[in-house]
């Protein structure tokens, strides 16, 4: 360990919620080294381009498409799992899976981490979801509540630009904000798709069951982390631009490629945190971190990395550097991975288990008229309503996603839709069909992808202790580090939620006078099958992993405290969705964003704290 | 088809016939879009190689005279193999992808080439014709501006009205 590698902090994973951390302590002039498994090619403006020409020439256009393999430290791809022909899956790639249903969701090992493919969707979650255990009997319960994390909401909304209509999310969901309060960005138009659902579903009472509980339908725009129109309301906030090239991406354009790159860089990623750390912060890039080292009395010296040139032949060197806090940010998976290589934080026997994502359930169909599809984010508004409430107790709640890009989710739209009416199966031993030619397919084609409606029902996921990762020493990646293995499946009370929001899809669909073409059926394209009560399903990964290394009150029954400090090592931090005991119905990273910018001022705290000097001041003296 | 078109055709004497005049002409009939749209996308000279690179001259020779015994018309063509060489050149003009061929139709060109799908190019995806059947634009590839999202869509009645509510 050389004398020079000391520093005041050290946070491991230049992602959304360690870039955030890094800049707020290196603002507060703390020395920073912030370690990162994976390469920066993609910050500059080649490397993006090279990143866009990459996604446009791949056949599948999965979230991790447009970035290069890394051997060194890879990443899990949505295209590892293959669906068996009778139900069953099997699992190709980085990950070992175990568990009865996969684990279908990927990540990024970059810099600028998953924030470089995520949608960018930004709402906060609802009061309701940090009690669950005690309100409605299932999973667990936060050990703070909403109000506890409103402040850095605010804050997180700041840092990661976001737009939305604050007076429509507290009247139309119930979320509380200080009166006045103003997003940084007004809210980010309604695509005409939501408009015309808007038209048909607003005031339309609907109940999921005859007897079961009612509610009043209602199209609410989703908060984004993408620039829009800056709100004069919130202090002067000037939208945060590509990084790599200057005044560009400060409005969003519409490209419709979000996931898996926007392509003026118009939506937050984590690089924009980066562009803007003062310069006490140090990045260390293609520094895989495989081990916290520790002393006898539990606290944390620093961390162990593995140092390699070349993404694609990675020798390594291992090094080591040390500081008086040592922050995890690596994402949920690979926070409980490196717990897990180190042996620490585990008196609890939490660190890897409560597993979730939030399980996603499509549904698709043919509206009678043209919804302008594949056009602007990839969704603009959802319905709100099925969020929370009594139902909650019964089933899991969910969030309903208005598609703005077609079927592409569920089918590969319009790519399969131009394969099936030339006749094109998916077998190739198959006999195809006639085909159509000329203008009767581009007539055809135009009228039936024009149409397309899609909604994405996204469940909460409710902490279960099997659901887990692990490690098996016998397979490594390149580097020697055992590969993570998951292990999960979704409870009960989820696939009744699953149940109940097919249901009400079909609801939605008669109410809209769409013509219902939702379809699920075991084979390649579908690990995600499965029958429950006699009926065929077949969920998505949304990629919002959580839970790993799980916060609580208890030494006893979590592993980090409210300040995401490890409970058994007082200068050892995981932050990150790991952390959240629940996970409601709102996409995950706002509210891990908030958490991660309120540890950041304990770490703060913690620093001062240990610099304080150890002289005893005389009562009534000056110093 | 113009096969004995040379490779590269850097000057061209003048009054000679544009760019693989037979190739356009053919994917006009299997497309549904003009010459105009096609020669637009920058892809004719590509799309022609990557046909004949696929098939080879013989097959896409036995190909022409099919279509043409066909009148002209893809959907009369009689042949499979022939049926799924005009879904695979449509196939490339809609999406920029070169698909895998009928199993039954590789094993009769003998192809030496492995059977696979394959985007032609990075250009050729975002040049794809079925964006344009539903007045869409290629993801990542078309910035057309801050909530032009909320519009219908060209071409609707909605357009007309203005708004739907
Ligand atoms: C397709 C998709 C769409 C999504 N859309 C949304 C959305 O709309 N809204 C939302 O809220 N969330 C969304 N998410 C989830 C969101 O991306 C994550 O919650 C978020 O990025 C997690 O942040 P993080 O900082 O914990 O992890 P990451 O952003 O993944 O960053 C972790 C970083 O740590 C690095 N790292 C990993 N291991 C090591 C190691 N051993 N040593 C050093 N560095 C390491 C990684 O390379 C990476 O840079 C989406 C996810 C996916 C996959
Ligand atoms: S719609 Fe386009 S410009 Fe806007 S954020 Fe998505 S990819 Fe970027």
């Amino acid at each position: 360990m050389t004398a020079g590698d000391r520093h005041d902090v050290i946070v491991v994973g230049a992602g959304l919620a360690g870039s955030l951390v890094a800049k707020h302590l290196g603002d507060r002039g703390r020395r920073v080294l912030v370690l990162e498994a994976g390469t920066r090619t993609l910050d500059t403006w080649p490397g993006h381009l090279d990143a866009l020409n990459t996604y446009y020439a791949a056949l599948a256009k999965v979230p991790n498409a447009p970035y290069r393999p890394n051997a060194a430290a890879p990443s899990p791809d949505v295209l590892d799992l293959e669906g068996l022909p009778s139900g069953g899956y099997r699992a190709h790639g980085y990950f070992l899976q175990d568990g009865p249903l996969p684990y279908a969701s990927d990540y990024l090992r970059a810099c600028g981490g998953t924030t470089l493919h995520w949608m960018g969707l930004v709402p906060r979650m609802h009061p309701d979801d940090f009690a669950v255990r005690a309100d409605y009997g299932y999973g667990r319960d936060w050990p703070l509540g909403y109000a506890d994390l409103e402040p850095h909401y605010r804050a997180a909304e700041h840092a990661l630009g976001a737009a939305g209509d604050a007076d429509e999310q507290r009247e139309a969901i119930g979320l509380p904000f200080p009166p006045g309060y103003a997003y940084p960005m007004r809210a980010i138009p309604r695509s005409h798709l939501d408009r015309l659902l808007a038209a048909r579903l607003d005031g339309v009472p609907l109940r999921e069951t005859p007897d079961g509980p009612g509610t009043v339908l209602r199209v609410v725009t989703t908060p984004h982390a993408r620039n829009g129109t800056p709100d004069p309301r919130h202090d002067h906030y000037r939208p945060a631009g590509a990084t790599g090239l200057p005044n560009y991406g400060e409005r969003c354009v519409g490209n419709a490629s979000c996931v898996p790159i926007c392509p003026v860089q118009a939506k937050y990623d984590a690089r924009k945190t980066q562009a803007a750390w003062s310069h006490r912060v140090t990045l260390r890039a293609r520094a895989v971190v495989n081990r916290v080292l520790v002393a006898g009395d539990g606290r944390v010296l620093g961390v162990e990395y593995q140092r390699y040139d070349d993404p694609a032949a990675p020798a390594h060197t291992t090094r080591t550097a040390e500081a008086d806090v040592v922050v995890l940010a690596a994402h949920a998976v690979e926070n409980a991975r490196l717990l897990l290589l180190s042996g620490l934080a585990n008196s609890s026997d939490q660190v890897g288990r409560n597993l979730m994502d939030h399980p996603t359930l499509l549904t698709w169909g043919l509206l009678n008229r043209p919804v302008g599809p594949f056009r602007g984010p990839g969704s603009t508004s959802g319905l709100e309503c099925f969020r929370t409430g009594p139902a909650r107790r019964a089933r899991a709640p969910f969030r309903v996603e208005i598609a703005n890009w077609g079927w592409s989710w569920p089918t590969g739209a319009p790519a399969s839709d131009v394969a099936r009416l030339l006749g094109i199966g998916a077998e190739p031993g198959a006999p195809r069909g006639a085909g159509l030619f000329g203008t009767a397919l581009r007539e055809t084609l135009g009228h039936e992808v024009g149409r397309q409606l899609c909604l994405q029902f996204a469940m909460e996921q409710d902490a279960e202790s099997r659901n887990r990762v692990t490690l098996d020493p016998r397979h490594r990646d390149a580097l020697g580090n055992p590969r993570p293995v998951l292990t999960y499946d979704l409870s009960e009370h989820v696939k009744r939620g699953i149940a109940a929001a097919r249901a009400v899809s079909a609801r939605l669909f008669a109410l809209l006078g769409a013509d219902d073409r939702t379809a699920y059926a075991p084979g390649p394209a579908a690990p995600g099958w499965y029958r429950f009560e006699g009926r065929d399903y077949v969920f998505q990964g949304a990629g919002h992993a959580a839970g790993t290394h799980v916060m609580g009150d208890s030494p006893a029954t979590s592993v980090v405290d409210p300040w995401q400090r490890c409970w058994d090592h007082p200068n050892l931090y995981a932050v990150g969705c790991g952390s959240m005991p629940s996970v409601g119905t709102s996409n995950p990273s706002l509210t891990m964003a908030a958490l991660a910018l309120r540890s950041a001022e304990a770490v703060d705290r913690d620093l001062a704290e240990l610099r304080r000097p150890l002289v005893v001041r005389q009562p009534g003296g000056s110093s | 088809m113009d096969t004995q078109h040379p490779a590269t055709t850097a000057h061209e004497p003048p009054g000679a016939p544009p760019e693989c005049a037979g190739f356009v002409e053919l994917s006009v009939r299997l497309t549904g879009f003009d010459e105009f749209d096609l020669r637009g996308t920058g892809m004719v000279r590509l799309y022609h190689d990557t046909t004949l690179e696929q098939l080879g001259r013989a097959a896409v020779g036995r190909f022409l005279d099919d279509l043409a015994a066909a009148g002209g018309d893809p959907g009369a063509l009689a042949d499979e193999v022939s049926r799924d060489i005009a879904r695979a050149i449509t196939h490339l003009w809609y999406l920029g992808v070169w698909p895998s061929l009928a199993r039954a139709t590789h094993a009769a060109l003998g192809r030496g080439t492995p059977n696979t799908a394959f985007v032609v190019s990075p250009e050729a995806w975002t040049e794809g014709l079925a964006w344009r059947t539903f007045h869409g634009h290629p993801p990542g590839a078309r910035p057309p501006g801050f909530g032009t999202w909320a519009d219908p869509p060209p071409g609707t009645p909605d357009r007309a009205a203005g708004d739907v509510a």
